[in-house]
């Protein structure tokens, strides 16, 4: 009853923000224009996109706005996706593990890139949202669908693509930032940018970002209405270095680095049963570029621990990735106005080596390479994009995986632009190193998955008149992965090859944007349908989970954003709502069906010279009751306050 | 023109008198007679929950506590469930420390009543009628990492709840992981679970609510019920032990192939039903030797004996991720019906 309330009164709301903008709230008069960045002033920025940007013609990516990254500055990546995608997250608590559900998908299938390398924890296979915060990066897009012909392994429900940017303004600027949050919950960041010619030829730009995230999560109450607040503590620090050198001919060097360390405590206030999970991430890149070449060294160190009551000798992971890439472009046509034909190859090469507990506690060593061509076709109407790509990987054999996809522009109008999609794709995962090496229960001659993907949308950008634009994107798919592997708890949690999944569904998104004079305002709004089933039956019990929902991923999911604007005020209304989420493979159990609803007020004003971001929020203003996997109540209704000082550029 | 709407009030509120009059039946007990499913739950889901079974026909009502109280849940693994007069007391395990609670609830239609929380309840392990308003809950108290050997606190307790006032008293040290406990005459047989190393019998004074007695048992005890004879059965490993509650003596030991699982007496007490290598069976409780004799060619989970009908109830987990199945024969072995019940089904408790 309670929860069919709430989302009663925030479906109102969400009614009343989106005709907002529709009822002539605002008068003032100007050119329309794009309003998305406006909060931010953008520096310039040289991006090089990274191949799944630039070669997955077809498939649907979405760009996180500099505006939104800015508001979720001090959150983490699970609540930015969540509000702004129909990625589902399987969450244990505040501060605590959340994995994703993309596109009907498990954990384990969505790659997450850091400036083009995956970043997924090799021994699970997946990525901890919770330890990933927004201060890390500085740009988010995410790429639908399975990729793994430019991606590689695990992009099968799709990608999400960090990355670092330089900005080349010269001279120094430093960022401080504060949260203070409810729950005692605070953040801390400072961060330093500088870039400053180096001779005649090069130029530097850098960053120095370091920041602390204390979850003290000190609720005021035990339960809320009848459920238990489970009591945990998060400590998060990480620092990010980021430096590039840049030839006026166009080479570049880059190094990268992003550390991380995560500290989960549950009943902190239990010396005998507190259990602490401490997750701490090394990542290093290099990267040299030409305009044709690309040569990427990294090193990735990942340690798990895990201790219960006495802290001093936990249970230790610990995985070193050695990486190196090599790519290099060619035009196969000469430069033509409309028309270029571009072909990518690559190889990459990794070892890895792992230690811990559930493997026996030996050394284990694997190697793995890839080899790939991709290939683009761009024409005032055409973009096309056929690829290839085969990995090896020490004792496993992974498929040929290639991929088609192509765009067509059906109608090129200043007012009105529709354009077709379509992709197919072969996609793969090579099983992780706990499905294959945990003593007993992995098992190392798992087959690989095998995935099969279709999708295709429609895109189209139809501006109003001088104030209105309406961007909205339609995408179909159906993924179809056998020999889908799973921890079977028929046979006591054995790895096994047991199951034909097949997702589909669709998305759908609009964007509405409106300008006039100082002030500004949005709507997007996104549906996703997502139907994931298991079609397979391998024992006698499994007739009970055959078509039915896979666990954790609601069959709809809304997202829906809005905000008004004036100068550097703006009020923004988030919310997200999901139909009800199974946990059981039958189907027999779920939780309801539930509403969130942020509203975050900001401005940026100068106090003395100093530009000073002010952000106030209102999580969960609805005050819904919403469960974590464990059960255990989330938070109700709670605030937090951001300050963001930017100090001056002393060149200027 | 004023008149008529003030006597429609009046005669509306007449009808609505007369109409709360009518409704004030009493509430319905739909739970009163019949078989509860205990239904353990996934640990880490802290999804348990009672389903409840008519003795005829298979219409299951899942998760009964929650239908009866919609704004609350289980929120835990489900550890075991007693009436005490027309009480019922739920005990819940949660994967977190210090939320594991006891619901008490009316039995008959599992209206909640009060719940027990920390640090009167860690880890509860069973619970026992231990007078007209009193029960005995055996606790582990707060477990911590079972490789360094810190998982039993040493000793765990017996919670003594007065159901008058739903509080728990008393905590009686018990024994290191106490579980099973069996009333005989005034006192209570006090054992542990196998993997606790724990090898007293301790013996409480239901009384008093002391402790009367620790017996070194020389393996770990785990105390199964008292028979027809008036005589004390204990589960020792492979064996098991019939004592004479009174003198403590033992009168005899029988010792299986393996350990018995799901030792249940049936509703005469004057045999054992259990499970074994895959087969069920039947132990008159004059036998001298095992394995008395196969009732069924399979095992169970859990066996339960309906005492009104002799029917034998086993359950059945494919998994702890799917709802389990209970399975439900006549007294000679013959397969009644099989009903599909929620997950984890691991006991029954018949009424």
């Amino acid at each position: 009853m309670h929860i069919l309330f709430r989302k009663i009164v925030g479906k109102k709301a969400l009614y009343w923000w989106l005709l907002m903008p529709f009822v002539g709230l605002f008068t003032a008069y100007n050119g329309y224009g794009q309003t998305d960045s406006s909060v931010v002033s953008l520096s310039a920025v040289t991006i090089r996109a990274i191949a799944p940007e630039r070669f997955l013609a077809g498939q649907k990516l979405q760009r996180i706005d500099s505006a939104t990254l800015l508001q979720f500055r001090f959150g983490s990546l699970t609540d930015l996706l969540a509000l702004n995608t129909p990625m589902a997250f399987k969450n244990y608590g505040p501060g605590q593990l959340a994995t994703v559900a993309f596109r009907g998908t498990s954990a384990s299938h969505t790659a997450v890139l850091w400036n083009g390398i995956n970043i997924n924890q090799p021994n699970l296979g997946l990525t901890d949202f919770s330890t990933l915060p927004i201060a890390g990066f500085d740009r988010l897009a995410v790429q639908y669908g399975s990729s793994a012909s430019v991606v590689g392994s695990d992009a099968v429900g799709g990608s999400i693509l960090l990355g670092s940017s330089p900005v080349w303004q010269p001279g120094i600027q430093v960022t401080i930032g504060q949260q203070l949050a409810s729950f005692r919950n605070n953040n801390t960041q400072v961060g330093v940018r500088y870039s400053t010619g180096l001779g005649q030829s090069w130029k530097l730009s850098g960053k120095t970002f370091a920041y602390r995230n204390q979850f003290n999560n000190a609720y005021p109450y035990t339960e809320r209405r009848n459920y238990f607040m489970e009591r945990s503590t998060t400590a998060q620090r990480g620092l990010v270095q980021d430096l590039y050198f840049i030839h006026k001919s166009g080479r570049q060097l880059s190094v990268n680095a992003w550390l991380t360390d995560n500290d989960l405590v549950l009943a902190p206030q239990d010396p005998i049963a507190r259990e602490r999970t401490r997750t701490q991430s090394a990542r290093f890149l290099t990267t040299y570029e030409t305009n044709h070449l690309t040569l990427r060294l990294g090193w990735i160190h990942d340690i798990l621990d895990y201790g219960k009551g006495d802290f001093s000798s936990p249970d230790h992971t610990e995985t070193d990735r050695f990486i190196s890439r090599a790519e290099r472009e060619f035009s196969l046509i000469p430069q033509k106005a409309n028309v270029s034909l571009n072909l990518r190859v690559g190889g990459e090469w990794s070892h890895y080596q792992t230690r811990t507990d559930g493997y026996g506690d030996q050394l284990i060593q694997e190697d793995r390479g890839d080899l790939y061509a991709l290939l683009r076709l761009q024409t005032s109407r055409w973009l096309v994009s056929a690829n290839i790509r085969q990995a090896f990987v020490t004792r496993f054999n992974p498929p040929i995986t290639p991929s088609l996809g192509a765009e067509y522009r059906l109608v090129q109008h200043t007012k009105f632009a529709l354009t077709a999609k379509g992709a197919i794709s072969r996609s793969y995962r090579v099983p992780t190193l706990n499905e294959r090496y945990w003593i007993e229960l992995g098992d190392p001659n798992l087959l690989p998955e095998d995935g099969f993907n279709l999708e295709a949308g429609l895109a189209s950008t139809v501006v109003l008149n001088e104030h209105f634009t309406l961007t909205s994107d339609l995408t179909a798919y159906r993924n179809r992965v056998d020999n889908w592997t799973y921890w079977n708890p028929t046979t006591n949690y054995h790895v096994e090859n047991l199951q034909l999944v097949v997702a589909r569904g669709g998305e759908l998104t609009m964007n509405l944007t409106y300008a006039r004079s100082s002030w500004r305002a949005g709507v997007r709004a996104g549906y996703a349908l997502t139907r994931s089933s298991q079609e397979r039956a391998y024992d006698t019990y499994s007739q009970d989970v055959i078509g039915k929902q896979l666990v954790y991923v609601p069959l709809h999911t809304e997202t829906f954003n809005a905000y008004v604007q004036r100068g550097q005020t703006r009020l923004t209304v988030q919310t997200q709502a999901n139909s009800r989420r199974y946990i059981t493979f039958d189907n027999s159990q779920f939780f309801k069906g539930s509403t969130l609803t942020n509203v975050l007020l900001e401005t940026t004003t100068k106090i003395g010279p100093v530009p000073v971001r002010l952000q106030g929020q209102v999580n969960n203003v609805f005050d819904a009751l919403t469960f974590s996997v464990k059960r255990n109540a989330l938070p109700g209704r709670n605030w937090a306050l951001n300050l963001l000082i930017n100090l001056p550029n002393n060149t200027q | 023109m004023n008149y008529q709407p003030t006597k429609g009030i009046l005669l509306g509120l007449l009808a609505l008198t007369l109409w709360n009059c009518k409704t004030s039946d009493p509430e319905p007990t739909p739970y009163e007679s019949g078989v509860l499913i205990l239904n353990q739950g996934n640990f880490s889901q802290n999804n348990g929950t009672i389903s409840f079974l008519p003795r005829t026909g298979t219409a299951v009502a899942t998760s009964i506590f929650q239908t009866a109280n919609p704004s609350m849940s289980i929120s835990g693994s489900l550890q075991g469930y007693t009436d005490v007069n027309g009480k019922g007391l739920i005990l819940v395990d949660n994967s977190t420390a210090g939320q594991d609670k006891v619901e008490i609830v009316e039995s008959a239609t599992f209206k909640s009543r009060a719940t027990l929380k920390t640090p009167d309840i860690e880890n509860p392990r069973q619970v026992i009628s231990a007078g007209p308003n009193k029960a005995y809950i055996s606790c582990w108290d707060v477990s911590g990492d079972f490789n360094a050997g810190t998982f039993y606190k040493d000793p765990g307790y017996i919670a003594v709840v007065d159901l008058n006032t739903n509080a728990v008293v008393k905590k009686i040290p018990a024994v290191k992981g106490v579980e099973k406990m069996v009333v005989a005459g005034t006192e209570v047989f006090v054992g542990s679970g196998t993997y606790t190393g724990s090898k007293t019998l301790l013996i409480i004074d239901l009384n008093t609510d002391t402790e009367k007695q620790r017996i070194d048992f020389g393996s770990t005890p785990e105390p199964i019920a008292v028979d027809a004879t008036g005589k004390l059965w204990i589960q020792a490993g492979n064996d098991l032990v019939q004592i004479d509650p009174a003198s403590r003596i033992v009168a005899k030991r029988i010792t299986f192939a393996a350990a018995p699982g799901s030792v249940v007496i049936s509703t005469d007490k004057r045999a054992f039903y259990y499970t074994l290598s895959g087969k069920t069976y039947r132990l008159p409780i004059e036998a001298t030797a095992a394995p008395g004799s196969q009732i069924l060619a399979r095992s169970f989970s859990a066996l339960g004996i309906d005492p009104q009908t002799k029917r034998i109830y086993g359950s059945v987990i494919p998994s702890y991720a799917q709802a389990g199945y209970v399975l439900r024969y006549e007294e000679t072995g013959a397969l009644v019906d099989s009903v599909r019940a929620e997950i984890a089904p691991f006991g029954f408790y018949f009424r």
